[in-house]
């Protein structure tokens, strides 16, 4: 009975297999006779029940069946499997991906929050304020007398009598301080307005950021550490830096921050007119003075102040040798970056 | 400002000193050298030649071809210049060299089918002087090919340096050399004066009435008589010269040379054009016009102090004499005058006139009040000296009210508290005494010290401070790298517009930044433009008032330069007037930060695997509502849409929060357009981002996702076009059972086969529970009692069934 039966699913196996069949079909070929209810397997449940006589070639026969089918099914998915390869070939994989476009910031935004973030790890808020701003705000309340030559530093767009476009993102400042008590620590970005003719290096508008600390015995020291873990983040951990003595109405001591030119390595350079430096920024202690216009008290309080001009930093950064480049917004220039 | 090496060491020994060092030195004291040019630099290469024959040049008449000798070498050289002679000793630029006027390299030339070797040098040329009608000849003596440095002594070097505002005591050549004495520890000597008076006093030749005590506080005065003009000599030519000044006549050339040399302007009036032979210090008390020196006539504003004679004005304090008493040839007789002007007051006076002055700079930075009669002593002596004048006896020192130096108390532990350093109490007396600061009173504690009348920036103790810090040096102030870190709510007003600039990159749009002062064409879009009263050029006359017009020029401009396709953004400020009334608060104009959206030419290139395609007002719509669900404001704004839109658009859309218009956008209109040469369609929005910022957001929940099986189901209709297909999704939203979870319009579709003014729309239906399986039955119900509510609210078809 067995040895008949044997002999019958290897001919149906053989039907089975030589018909046109797929990758699927094949599993389902290899169920119908190796699976938990294979035919193939039940039939070794058959085995069981036979004579002791008949078991060991009943046996032997059963497992060369199972194993013809099994190696059949090998051979099949192989060849399958390579078939399907060789038609999946047909599609060319080198073609072009289909295209997503994603957009990007203004390389002066991009510089902007490269400096924010650095910032922003050393605990400062980022504060903003208005581009139109009365003379108090932007002159007075920060030292600059009116009729004093130090007014001549900044050329000046007005729109009123007392009204004009700020000059500098400094009298944000005042507004932070008129707002809140010490300790406060915030940078201030902004866009800000000089009246001078337009050329390679100077524009008529332009971005600043503006830092200030204020709290107890905040130190002069303390500004030249925070400026120098900036400039060695911002540029290059091994720059060589000075501090030179400068003049900014509201600041007292007042400084100007040069790092080493890094495109000459402090040979001298056009960029750094020869030089060997390049100034990075003004800064100082805040006066007092301007305490005294927000009703803090400087005996109690000191505080420091700087304040860097974006463009600048990015012309060095990327070596841009024109700043109207930023303000064309050619798109070949805003796609680079 | 020049500042001439040879003629600081008159005043302080630099011996030993390299020009670099000093350049430094100053520079790290805040006297910042901002350019050096050295003499040996400037001429390096120029040599003395002899010409040895002169010809005409074969082509050329005005030109002579000459042969110049080096002392060894014979140069075949072409000139034009009508001086020219044989056996002249002249200035001669071989090939490499580089002519200081100009900056132009010298290279072997052909003029006029002639090669020349080199040039023979104006004194122009060399900027030795102005002159340039001819070459410079030299004495005969000059040995030829010998440097000109070496034989014309060219061995000075000029400190082109930046003065801060706060450093009027810096202006002048005793001021920088004061400041290398401190700086070198080295001691300051001023010229000593000593003058040979005559027998007659100043008062017989002159009077002095000082009305405007307030702005001139001090008035001196001296009398040179019996003097001889005529040019100066040449030390005193080439001192000029060399920080740039023209040489005049003597005596104002010796005018000139004390200002630079103490920084005490000085003015010399011809005594005999004096009516009265009085000098009145008043302001003007009506409007008048004067000739200054420069032959230009002035509008005197109301207020300008002026110096009058008996009769009429003769100079505008402080800013310029006046053409009717200056110096001439036939002078005989001066009066010199040296003044303490009060600063603002001169200030006002050279703004109000647009004039500024080498004298006005420095009077409206302060000069010392207590330095007048000295500068004047010192140019009556070298008059007296170079002019063969006459000083008359004594002067005139009109000076009611002494300024006395002011007194300060430094307290030691304030500069340690600024600075975050200690400096030695010793070394802070040092320092101080090295800038003429000297000390009155002193203690454990502090010290009490008298500020020169020259410093008029050293007023409190902060001042002083920065003295010491300055001189000590900035280096030497230690670097703390440890932050005191004072823990308080950190901010970030702009964490917003960062987050909508991210969405935007997302979306595929680049970032612009336009200047925001724009020409009268770009604001005429909407009302009351903020104008600018002192601009630069009509093109950036107004403060824009929208964000469109710059985002069309930048389109235009691209498209110029062949970018057609763009898709751009910006954030930035607008400006208006609240009102046509002239700005006088904050409440007078609004400033506001807006987003603009725009986008031109292709949505889809052509490619392998799609066709082109071109924006369309849909790509704007829906541009516009990603973004919206992306700051979580998808569901609180209401859309309007209007086709004939208005100045700026056609196809209209709003979006509202109550009735309040937060963005409008659409079709820019054809004929907006066409005023920035655009030809080609181009869609924007523009948002109030304050105000979408400001929306109280309902925070967000977590739902919990759907277990069980979606069931989904399609239905199509045919509607009359004027039915909105907006009306329609509401319709059905609101008609669906809680199980209809959501519905899509996927098909739009016109033609012959739905009909004339039909069209046919398809909806896709999410039917769901999430508590259930839902079955078949209950669906269909819904369903079909949807379907019959669609064909009923709107007149519809079913189709395909
Ligand atoms: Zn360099």
């Amino acid at each position: 009975m067995l040895a008949k039966k044997i002999v019958s699913v290897l001919e149906n196996f053989r039907k089975d297999s030589s018909a046109s069949i797929d990758l699927k079909i094949l599993e389902e070929i290899r169920i119908k006779y190796l699976g938990r209810n294979g035919l193939v397997t039940n039939l070794f449940e058959e085995l069981k029940s036979v004579s002791k006589e008949e078991k060991p070639a009943l046996g032997k026969s059963l497992n060369s069946l199972r194993d013809q089918i099994t190696s059949k099914i090998t051979e099949l998915k192989q060849n399958l499997t390579s078939l399907l390869e060789k038609e999946k070939s047909h599609i060319d994989l080198s073609l072009p991906g289909r295209h997503k476009q994603l957009g990007s910031n203004h390389l002066l935004t991009q510089t902007l929050n490269e400096i924010k973030s650095i910032f922003r790890s050393l605990g400062f808020s980022s504060i903003e304020g208005p581009e139109l701003e009365s003379d108090y705000y932007n002159f007075e309340a920060l030292n600059f007398p009116k009729d004093h030559p130090a007014r001549d530093m900044q050329d000046t767009f007005f729109i009123s009598k007392d009204f004009l476009l700020r000059t500098h993102t400094t009298p944000v400042q005042v507004r932070i301080m008129e707002k809140h008590q010490p300790p406060v620590r915030a940078i201030m970005p902004g866009r800000v307005y000089r009246n001078e003719a337009v050329s390679s290096r100077s524009y008529c508008m332009f971005h600043q950021v503006d830092g200030i600390y204020v709290d107890t015995d905040v130190t002069f020291a303390e500004l030249k550490g925070t400026l120098v873990a900036f400039a060695k983040q911002f540029y290059m951990e091994d720059l060589k830096y000075r501090f030179r003595p400068s003049f900014f109405p509201f600041t007292e001591p007042s400084a100007e921050m040069d790092i080493t030119c890094y495109l000459c390595h402090g040979k001298g350079c056009k960029v750094c007119k020869y030089s060997g430096w390049l100034e990075i920024l003004g800064c100082g202690m805040v006066d007092p003075n301007v305490f005294k216009m927000v009703g803090y008290d400087p005996e109690k309080y000191s505080g420091y102040a700087f304040g860097m001009g974006i463009e600048r930093t990015a012309m060095l950064k990327y070596g841009i040798t024109d700043i109207r480049i930023f303000f064309d917004n050619d798109f070949r220039f805003l796609k680079q970056f | 400002m020049k500042i001439l090496l040879s003629w600081l060491k008159n005043y302080v020994d630099l011996k030993g000193i390299s020009p670099e060092e000093i350049s430094v030195k100053l520079t790290m004291a805040g006297l910042e050298v901002e350019d050096t040019y050295s003499e040996r630099e400037v001429y390096k290469g120029f040599i003395v030649g002899l010409v040895k024959a002169k010809q005409k040049h074969p082509n050329a008449d005005k030109l002579s071809l000459c042969t110049v000798s080096d002392g060894e070498k014979d140069y075949q050289v072409i000139c034009g210049a009508p001086n020219v002679q044989e056996n002249q000793k002249i200035v001669f630029a071989p090939i490499g060299t580089v002519i200081p006027k100009g900056q132009f390299k010298i290279e072997k030339a052909k003029i006029r089918g002639v090669e020349s070797f080199g040039m023979i040098c104006s004194e122009a040329e060399l900027n030795i002087s102005d002159y340039h009608e001819g070459i410079m000849v030299l004495p005969d003596a000059m040995k030829a090919g010998v440097p000109i440095t070496e034989a014309l002594k060219l061995n000075d070097v000029v400190f082109e340096i930046g003065i801060t505002p706060n450093r009027p005591d810096a202006l002048s050549h005793i001021g920088v050399a004061r400041e290398l004495a401190a700086l070198y520890n080295k001691s300051l000597s001023h010229p000593k004066i000593k003058l040979k008076e005559s027998k007659n006093s100043v008062n017989k030749f002159a009077s002095i009435e000082v009305e405007d005590e307030i702005n001139c506080p001090r008035y001196s005065s001296l009398v040179v008589r019996k003097v001889e003009i005529k040019e100066s000599p040449q030390w005193l030519k080439d001192s000029l010269t060399k920080i740039g000044l023209r040489p005049i006549s003597n005596v104002v050339d010796i005018t000139n040379y004390v200002m630079h040399e103490t920084g005490q302007p000085l003015h010399a009036f011809d005594l005999d054009l004096l009516a009265g032979n009085k000098i009145i210090v008043k302001s003007t008390k009506e409007e008048s016009v004067f000739t200054t020196l420069d032959w230009k006539q002035r509008n005197l504003p109301i207020g300008t102090m002026m110096i009058c004679d008996a009769e009429k004005p003769v100079a505008i304090a402080g800013v310029m004499g006046g053409a009717n008493s200056e110096i001439n040839y036939s002078t005989k007789n001066l009066l010199i005058e040296s003044a303490y002007f009060n600063p603002s007051s001169i200030r006002r006076a050279s703004r109000a006139l647009g004039l500024s002055t080498d004298a006005s700079y420095r009077f409206e930075r302060g000069t010392d009040p207590n330095n007048t009669l000295y500068a004047a002593q010192r140019a009556a002596q070298l008059i007296s000296e170079i002019c063969n004048g006459e000083v008359a006896s004594g002067n005139f020192d009109v000076y009611p009210k002494k300024i006395f130096p002011i007194e300060i108390v430094l307290r030691y532990k304030t500069v340690e508290r600024i600075l975050g350093y200690e400096i030695d109490d010793q070394r802070i007396g040092e320092i101080l005494k090295s800038l003429g600061i000297y000390p009155k009173e002193q203690n454990k504690e502090e010290i009490k010290v008298a500020v020169p009348t020259f410093r008029p920036d050293i007023e409190r103790e902060i001042d002083l401070i920065e003295e010491i810090a300055r001189i000590h040096g900035y280096d030497n102030i230690p670097t703390i790298s440890k932050i005191a870190v004072t823990l308080h709510g950190r901010v970030d007003e702009s964490e917003f517009a960062d987050q909508v600039r991210d969405i935007a990159n997302s979306l595929g749009f680049f970032e612009m930044i336009n200047n925001p002062l724009v020409s009268e064409k770009l604001v005429s879009y909407r009302e009351n433009p903020i104008q600018i009263l002192n601009p630069q050029n009509i093109d950036m006359e107004f403060l824009r008032n929208s964000l469109l017009p710059t985002a069309l020029s930048v389109i235009s401009r691209n498209i110029n330069s062949g970018e057609k396709d763009l898709c751009l953004f910006e954030i930035g400020n607008i400006f208006y007037k609240n009102s046509t009334e002239e700005i006088k608060s904050f409440g007078d104009f609004t400033e506001s930060q807006k987003l603009i959206f725009i986008m031109t030419g292709r949505a889809n290139n052509k490619e392998w695997y799609s066709n082109e395609r071109f924006f369309d007002f849909f790509d704007l719509k829906g541009l516009i509502n990603s973004f919206l669900s992306k700051i979580s404001l998808d569901n609180f704004l209401n859309d309007s849409y209007y086709h004939s839109g208005n100045n700026l658009y056609e196809f209209l859309l709003t979006k509202s929060l109550v009735n309040k218009v937060l963005g409008e956008g659409g079709k820019v209109k054809k004929e907006v357009l066409s005023e920035f040469g655009i030809d080609q369609d181009v869609y924007s929005f523009e948002f109030d981002l304050q105000s979408l910022m400001k929306i109280e957001r309902i925070d967000k929940k977590f739902i919990e996702p759907g277990k069980f099986p979606k069931i989904f189901r399609d239905f199509a209709f045919i509607f009359d076009n004027s039915i909105l297909s907006e009306e329609i999704l509401v319709h059905i939203r609101s008609e669906g059972s809680v199980l209809l979870k959501s519905v899509k319009l996927f098909d739009l579709f016109e033609g012959e086969s739905v009909g004339k003014d039909k069209k046919s729309l398809a909806f896709s239906l999410e039917y769901g529970s999430e508590d259930r399986t839902l079955t078949e039955v209950e669906v269909e119900k819904d369903f079909t009692a949807l379907i019959k509510s669609v064909t009923q609210k709107f007149n519809a078809t079913l189709r395909g069934k």
